[in-house]
């Protein structure tokens, strides 16, 4: 099998993926109840976007 | 006087289950979401499936590195360990990457960061597989 498929993600797209992704998979491990895991997985992605943003903003002034 | 009884001898049934609980763990890391399934948690073992699945794809497709056992130092065998966590989906993302990795893009590095989070996912879920088969979480 070969790779037909090659990805090229921005940062941002591979960082929204990736939230999304984990954020979707400790949702349905940690919590039982439907509306329970969609509230979990939202606040989760939001946390996830939130510090990664906060820390690409903590690292601007040292990026040049 | 006092009421000594011998420690009752550790129950057969305890030990059968501590071995279904550990056989449910593994099929879980050799297949993601089976160790869910094989104990009818349908909707946990279809998202570790697909969350897992998901990762494995897109690092390959980024051409994360996959790191084999023959690492170079220490960051190597961690990857390698990291990245067999996915069990099955090791081989698959070997095989999806038949060009090999490019890390020298920002993409692979990426890559190489969702395989790893694919195999270190894995390993949870199939341990809280186990704690589910153990009857000390669901």
């Amino acid at each position: 099998m070969s790779a037909a498929v090659v990805f090229g993600l921005s940062h941002l797209q591979a960082m929204l993926l990736f939230a999304l992704v984990i954020s979707i998979a400790f949702g349905f491990l940690s919590r039982r109840q439907p509306i329970e895991r969609i509230k979990y997985i939202v606040w989760s992605l939001f946390l996830f976007l939130l510090i990664g943003v906060g820390i690409g903003w903590a690292m601007y002034p040292f990026s040049r | 006087m006092t009421d000594e009884t011998a420690a009752p001898p550790a129950p057969r049934a305890d030990a059968r289950s501590e071995a279904f609980a550990l056989a449910i763990a593994v099929a879980g890391w050799i297949v993601p979401g089976l160790g869910h399934a094989l104990l009818k948690m349908w909707g946990r073992a279809l998202a570790c499936f697909l969350t897992v699945g998901l990762l494995v794809f897109f690092g390959a497709g980024m051409r994360g590195n996959v790191f084999t056992s023959s690492g170079n130092d220490a960051f190597d065998t961690l990857g390698y360990l990291a990245d067999l966590g996915a069990g099955s989906f090791y081989f698959v993302a070997r095989s999806l990457e038949s060009n090999g990795p490019d890390v020298s893009r920002a993409d692979g590095d990426y890559g190489t960061r969702f395989l790893a989070a694919a195999g270190v996912l894995n390993l949870l879920a199939a341990l809280h597989a186990y704690e589910a088969a153990r009857g000390r979480k669901a």
